[in-house]
């Protein structure tokens, strides 16, 4: 075991010499702790996406659809500024070659053009036609898996799955590791626990019954 | 690629795979002065420069998920290797379930394992004695403790003094604080009167031998850009080549062990991958360390007119015995942990507490349905988030929904996730082995081993055990269940070769009839052939393999080295 005696953990500064021989990562300026974060830009993309699966309708389905998911609000933009569409055209495609089937891409299909299929006979024009008003009225009937009718199962199942993909895909982002918000991935000089603002939160709810804040929420599938 | 220039024609030693077991017969060994030649089957590998630390998922191609050839993630320190690499198949026979993960690489799996580092303890050597079942081991926990110290004191490991029945202490580093969900589960444990306490894993919490502290990014499985956590390459083969004795051959897949007239070892022949040419190494001792079921694969394929079983193998237990760890998991959901103020809490890759067994009492007075223990690793928290984080959480905790309403929910669900995975002993049995596949060979054209596997009752419940333990612990933090097995399904337990902790196949013993080595890893028919993988295990604690195989290794290498210079061996 190393002696009690033996000089301490290398500073800060050696510590970066060594990281900064990793050739993804950034150099860092400042030994600020506050700006340790080392994690390099985004790989620089070779021009716009090439989409892979959908095609142009499908494309400004997906994009609409995926921003009633996951909107802008006051801390983080929607899904599709943090590029969750793509993500999803990208994912199909992966998928159909990992699992060798086309099921993902035949759900996502024709759950789009189910949407289409109601937002016609209802309202009298495509999806992404619709008033938001009329596209939440279809939204809500296979939103909430335990309110649904039944003859609209296939319809909840594809929800589902599309929802997965876009809150997957949202908080797996650049914008919605941000959002959560995850902080970490740096280098850390040294590890002092939980945070005591942390620990203060869990201490005081252990006293009162282990409770969460949202109580009043129906948990479970 | 460092290689010594003037390699000699006979080599002191060739040493078959350069993973935890080849590593350290490679490190002691070098040190000793011996001239070395070391064959790994894959590529090599420098974690200081070859590691995916600190990149993002979104960085990489679908956001960094598992495929096929790479199952766990673009960032896995897995250069070739996986459940399956193409074109080296393994069979398992009808009835049987067993995957088997090979790393095939510099360093071999030691690159992303988990950096547990358990001793065995001193009932662990001596099962059989305790409860009739399986083997004892040839040795105690006190001829092997002197090695355990060497291991820890040179790959590193942390952990903290307890004094734990079974669960032997060792040179520690300060063991890092415990994160807030962590700390949360081990109020529950001790509610439960189950011990809960600082884990033991082979990172640094302090810089020792040139090598840098830790800093806390939860990437270990990458492979540490700062050479923090113990990995073969940097902590042993580095060392080792500057002694200027030691020569490494990567893309060397061994076919077999060649002998001598004599009944010795005379070295071994592998295929030079890249050029698929047949080259032969000749050595004065032979050492496999390819992994244990890779190890049984070479020596039941070194066929010749004195050894037509397989070298070494006038007992016919080469292969047999292979063990793997009984394995079930369950997962919870904790609303305590709702919306806590952000912090970072990716601390070291791994647990920083974990649950030892603690039923020994109840087990020696028989009050427990099932032979030997398990241990209790755990999980949870506001890691890092990969492909599809947070995906199914509108279905499964929030009753499904879209918008702004559902998109502030699901920030305060983020990191309430806890999971527990017990690790058990499985007890060796005649149904659980390894052989040469009859009809079929991998693209060297080597036959490849073909898998028999069974549990026993022991392990399904203590799988069992597992199960309803977890739950309760999930339960006393005010937890919902959200991941758990039933009977239907043998209580969740894993498969076969699942957790990876294969070992067996060569066992060592006290008797050239009921063993394939003595109690030095030496082969009883073939003086000059040692293995120092995890193929000698006798049982499998349920004490995570490789400190094991370290310290293991590092004895045999240590009489391997005392055995050249009495000239005991002929050389």
């Amino acid at each position: 075991m190393a002696d009690k005696n033996e000089k301490p953990n290398v500073s800060r500064r050696d510590m970066f010499q060594i990281l900064g021989a990793v050739p993804a990562v950034a150099a860092v300026a400042s030994t600020d702790h506050a700006h340790m974060h080392m994690a390099p830009e985004p790989v620089a993309t070779k021009g716009p996406y090439k989409r892979q699966t959908f095609d142009d309708h499908q494309w400004h389905t997906v994009n609409v659809l995926c921003d009633l998911i996951i909107p802008a609000d006051e801390r983080s933009g929607s899904a599709s500024s943090a590029g969750v569409p793509e993500f999803i055209d990208d994912w199909i495609q992966f998928r159909t070659e990992q699992d060798g089937n086309m099921n993902l891409r035949a759900e996502i299909f024709g759950g789009l053009m189910w949407l289409d299929r109601e937002s016609k006979k209802l309202f009298e024009k495509n999806f992404v036609g619709a008033s938001v008003d009329q596209q939440k009225q279809i939204l809500d009937r296979i939103a909430y898996p335990a309110k649904a009718a039944p003859e609209d199962s296939q319809w909840v199942a594809f929800f589902n799955q599309f929802r997965s993909l876009t809150v997957g895909g949202f908080f797996s982002s650049r914008a919605g590791v941000a959002d959560l918000p995850y902080l970490g991935n740096r280098a850390v000089p040294e590890w002092k626990g939980c945070d005591p603002k942390v620990w203060a939160v869990i201490e005081e709810r252990m006293k009162n019954g282990y409770k969460g804040i949202l109580e009043a929420k129906p948990w479970g599938a | 690629m460092p290689q010594s220039k003037a390699a000699p024609t006979t080599y002191d030693v060739v040493i078959v795979g350069s993973g935890a077991g080849g590593g350290v017969a490679a490190h002691v060994l070098s040190l000793a002065g011996a001239k070395i030649c070391m064959l790994e089957a894959g590529e090599w590998y420098d974690c200081e420069k070859d590691s995916k630390m600190f990149e993002w998922p979104y960085q990489v191609p679908h956001r960094g998920a598992g495929t096929q050839y790479k199952p766990w993630g673009a960032f896995d320190a897995t250069l070739e290797g996986g459940w399956q690499i193409p074109g080296e198949p393994y069979t398992t026979a009808p009835g049987s379930e067993f995957m088997w993960w090979r790393g095939r690489m510099l360093g071999g799996r030691t690159n992303h394992y988990g950096r547990i580092s358990l001793r065995m303890g001193p009932y662990d050597f001596k099962p059989y004695s305790r409860d009739g079942k399986g083997f004892d081991w040839p040795i105690s926990y006190d001829d092997l403790a002197p090695y355990y110290d060497k291991a820890e004191e040179l790959i590193g490991v942390f952990g903290s003094q307890e004094g734990i029945e079974n669960t032997p202490d060792g040179r520690f580093l300060p063991a890092p604080a415990p994160r807030g969900y962590e700390r949360l589960i081990k109020s529950a444990s001790d509610k439960l009167g189950i011990p809960c306490i600082p884990s033991r894993l082979a990172i640094l919490t302090k810089s020792i031998h040139d090598r840098q502290a830790c800093h806390y990014c939860a990437q270990c499985g990458r492979a540490c850009s700062s050479n923090s956590n113990f990995n073969s390459p940097g902590v042993h083969i580095k060392p080792a080549l500057k002694t200027g004795n030691l020569e490494v051959r990567t893309g060397a897949m061994v076919r077999e062990v060649m002998v001598g007239p004599d009944g010795n070892a005379t070295g071994v022949s592998y295929v030079e991958k890249k050029t698929r040419t047949e080259v032969e190494v000749r050595a004065k001792i032979v050492v496999l360390a390819a992994s244990c079921c890779e190890t049984a694969r070479i020596m039941l394929n070194s066929k010749s007119t004195l050894f037509p079983n397989g070298i070494a193998n006038s007992s016919g237990l080469v292969g047999k015995y292979v063990m793997d760890t009984v394995g079930s998991a369950v997962a919870g959901f904790l609303p305590i942990l709702q919306d806590l103020p952000p912090a970072n809490e990716d601390g070291v890759g791994g647990m920083h507490l974990y649950m030892p067994w603690w039923n020994y009492k109840e087990q020696k007075a028989n009050k427990m349905p099932f032979a030997r223990g398990y241990h209790i690793e755990l999980g949870g928290g506001r890691g890092m988030p990969g492909a599809g984080a947070l995906g199914g959480y509108p279905t499964q905790f929030l009753g499904g929904g879209y918008g702004v309403e559902m998109k502030k929910n699901l920030r305060k669900l983020y990191g309430c996730e806890v999971h527990f995975s017990g690790r058990g002993e499985m007890i060796p049995n005649e149904d659980s082995y390894c052989e040469i596949d009859p009809h079929v060979v991998d693209q060297w054209g080597i036959p490849v081993l073909r898998f028999h596997f069974k549990w026993s009752q022991d392990e399904i419940l203590q799988a069992k055990h597992m199960q309803e333990t977890f739950q309760q612990i999930i339960e006393t933090m005010g937890g919902t269940v959200t991941h758990k097995v039933g009977e239907d399904k043998n209580w969740g337990i894993a498969r076969g070769g699942e957790i990876i902790h294969e070992v067996g196949a060569t066992k060592m013993g006290t008797d050239p009839k009921t063993s394939v080595l003595n109690q030095y890893c030496q082969a009883w028919d073939v003086k000059n052939l040692f293995i120092t993988d995890a193929a000698p295990f006798v049982s499998n604690a349920d004490k995570n393999p490789t400190l094991s195989i370290t310290a293991l290794g590092w004895r045999t290498s240590d009489y391997i080295a005392d055995q050249v210079k009495k000239l005991n061996v002929k050389v």
